[in-house]
């Protein structure tokens, strides 16, 4: 469907996107944005599988992934000070060469997983590179925030890969995850809160 | 029903953790005790029982592992209750550490008795995730730095296990629909899945995350890292309980994969816990406070646990399992008495403890020291013994009996080292340094002794035979 394709387009555009970003408030609006990809993502899979759990499921990515988590994200970086210029540690002409090698290699590494699933084979190369890209997300900043998005966006290409390789996983798995995210939220606010007070 | 009263305690623990009168750390000690109570019910029970229809499942395998980890929860409560004579903690952060701990077993019980993949990652997750405020209760920066890896560590391991249940989820969902999370169908459906290439893929990805939370090798210095840097009573729950959560998945997903291939999952796994117990070795070699040699001895242990687990040694595994479970939270907690007058201070540590509870305190810590480096009758040792001819049947077989007589060999170098290490710091802590009056209260002894009591039961003929009837 070619729906789907150009949404897993604009999922991967979105997170490379976020890779380059130095300013907090963008690296934020570019999650919520992966996150709206996926969501859109699993709504169209769900119309097309006739699947009401993914349906839901995806009201529910846009709704806790798309819109609330970005928005506490942005009223803990006002209320705790964070800083807001996020540099990079890996300079801007290797990650313009690190990106496509990614997402090369994960293609060649998928591909024996692949040629045992019929149905979006492609898409688990795109999810792995995803992953791969949010862990890089993760090493190439030095502040806290940015690695946070690196392990929210670790948690969408996890779920890209729920949806692609399996289909969608059982609903009350995809409710637990998306709690233990949210109690993520709540640890994270928590530390933040803590280190004011020391 | 059942569920409730097993979560039972952990909610009143929660909810009391928000009131601010003075006597709440009463009821907070009162509820923690109580984790025990549901538990021994279930203990009692028919087994397979069905908990929570097949999401959770109670056998004989969880519901002692969850016995041990109640027993270590009471222990890690007794020593909690002195904790602010010993290291200058708040009151609200004091409640807000058993809001967590309550948090924390919620999480520890999901897991623990997950009968789904899904489930068990849902709790494996809330668990971690509790944990990380726990290191933050001790107001530094280094606790405050560590606490952020962990957070950080922890979230790779959790989504490298995430996604290796997602590939094995998709290997055996051609046959079993959304019934392939469950582990009881997959272990009796196992030589059914076609594609068992990525079966394999996903067993190795989840147990490579699980590996790193247990601190094997690459990944083999955070857990120290982390242990250091928090109160002694986190290092005792994140090596009785959080290590249970983590070893009890991957005896379930260890259990299919042997039916898969068990080929690969034994050469996979025995190089991996082979460079893990070498790497260990050395660093325990060159540790120079009680945290770290306690942490990463943990790490070694795990190390062997698994080993003889996919040896096909299951009752040496569970006993060395149980045995290491008491033994390593009853000398983490003794570090907060051992270290009152320096972190890196071993000489002289177990000289000046006066009275019949001082006396009591350095016998049963140089029991557990020397019962932790496996000398009989340390429960300990007979796992070994058990867990190292379980390698040599397995081997027979298999026909690599002289490459495992090496192995073991090699193995029985590496743990000498270790051996020497810990008889040399034994030694110290007995006959070197000043003489100085410590104080140690009767709520610390008392975890110690629960804990060697436990050891003790261990050994009972009872107690074999219930370990040697779980399969």
């Amino acid at each position: 469907m070619i729906e789907i394709d150009f949404f897993i387009g604009l999922f991967l555009a979105t997170l490379i996107t976020a890779l380059f970003t130095t300013r907090l408030y963008r690296l934020f609006f570019w999650y919520s944005l992966n996150s709206l990809m996926l969501g859109l993502l699993a709504l169209f899979m769900g119309a097309k599988l006739d699947d009401n759990a993914m349906l839901i499921t995806g009201v529910i990515t846009i709704l806790i992934k798309a819109i609330i988590i970005p928005f506490m994200l942005k009223n803990m970086s006002e209320k705790f000070k964070l800083v807001r210029q996020i540099k990079s540690t890996i300079k801007v002409h290797y990650l313009i060469m690190l990106i496509p090698i990614i997402l090369v290699f994960t293609y060649y590494l998928a591909d024996p997983i692949t040629h045992m699933i019929g149905e979006n084979s492609n898409y688990i190369a795109i999810s792995i590179s995803s992953l791969f890209l949010s862990l890089l997300l993760m090493m190439e900043h030095k502040n806290v925030a940015p690695k946070i998005i690196g392990f929210l966006s670790m948690e969408n290409a996890l779920f890209l890969l729920g949806i692609s390789a399996t289909e969608g996983m059982p609903m009350l798995v995809e409710l637990g995850i998306f709690f233990d995210l949210l109690m993520a939220i709540v640890v994270i606010n928590l530390l933040f809160k803590q280190e004011r007070t020391q | 029903m059942m569920i409730l009263f097993l979560l039972l305690p952990a909610i009143i623990m929660f909810s009391v953790s928000f009131m601010k009168n003075s006597k709440v750390n009463n009821l907070l000690s009162i509820s923690s005790f109580a984790i025990l109570v549901p538990i021994v019910k279930l203990f009692m029970l028919d087994k397979p029982y069905h908990i929570w229809g097949n999401y959770l499942i109670a056998d004989e395998l969880n519901t002692y592992i969850l016995l041990v980890s109640s027993i270590v929860g009471i222990g890690v409560t007794l020593a909690l209750m002195t904790l602010k004579k010993h290291v200058s903690i708040s009151p609200k952060s004091y409640r807000k550490f058993y809001r967590f701990f309550a948090t924390f077993w919620i999480g520890l019980t999901l897991s623990i008795l997950a009968n789904n993949m899904g489930i068990y990652w849902i709790g494996l997750e809330l668990a971690t995730l509790s944990t990380v405020y726990m290191i933050k209760t001790n107001f530094t920066k280094s606790a405050s730095r560590e606490a952020w890896n962990y957070m950080i560590v922890g979230a790779i391991a959790i989504s490298l296990v995430l996604f290796g249940i997602i590939l094995i989820y998709a290997s055996a969902k051609p046959i079993l629909g959304e019934e392939a999370m469950n582990f009881d169908l997959l272990l009796a459906h196992a030589k059914e899945i076609k594609s068992s290439f990525l079966f394999e893929i996903g067993f190795a990805i989840t147990s490579i995350g699980m590996f790193i939370k247990m601190g094997f090798f690459p990944m083999n210095l955070w857990l120290t890292n982390v242990e250091r840097a928090s109160y002694y009573p986190v290092a005792a729950l994140f090596s009785g309980m959080l290590e249970s959560a983590v070893i009890v998945g991957f005896f379930r997903f260890s259990q299919i994969a042997k039916e898969v291939n068990y080929e690969h999952l034994f050469t996979f796994t025995f190089i991996y816990t082979l460079f893990t117990i070498f790497m260990v070795s050395f660093l325990i070699f060159r540790a120079k406070d009680f945290i770290r040699l306690f942490s990463l001895s943990g790490i070694e242990h795990m190390a062997l646990i698994v080993l003889f687990w996919v040896s096909g040694g299951v009752f040496p595994a569970l006993l060395h399992f149980g045995a290491h479970a008491f033994l390593k939270p009853a000398l983490f907690l003794s570090t907060g008495v051992l270290e009152s007058k320096g972190k890196y201070k071993i000489e002289g540590t177990l000289r000046g403890y006066e009275g019949k509870r001082g006396k009591l305190f350095v016998f049963l810590v140089s029991l557990f020291l020397l019962a932790i480096i496996s000398l009989p009758p340390s429960p300990l040792f007979f796992s070994e013994l058990y867990g190292f001819s379980a390698m040599l049947e397995m081997a027979k077989i298999n026909k690599y009996l002289l490459a495992m007589i090496m192995a073991i060999l090699f193995l029985l170098i590496l743990l000498s080292v270790i051996f020497y290490k810990f008889i040399d710091i034994y030694q110290s802590m007995k006959y070197e340094g000043e003489e100085q009056k410590k104080e140690v209260y009767t709520t610390e002894v008392f975890a110690l002794i629960l804990f060697a009591l436990s050891l003790l039961v261990l050994l009972l003929p009872v107690s074999i035979n219930f370990l040697k009837g779980i399969v």
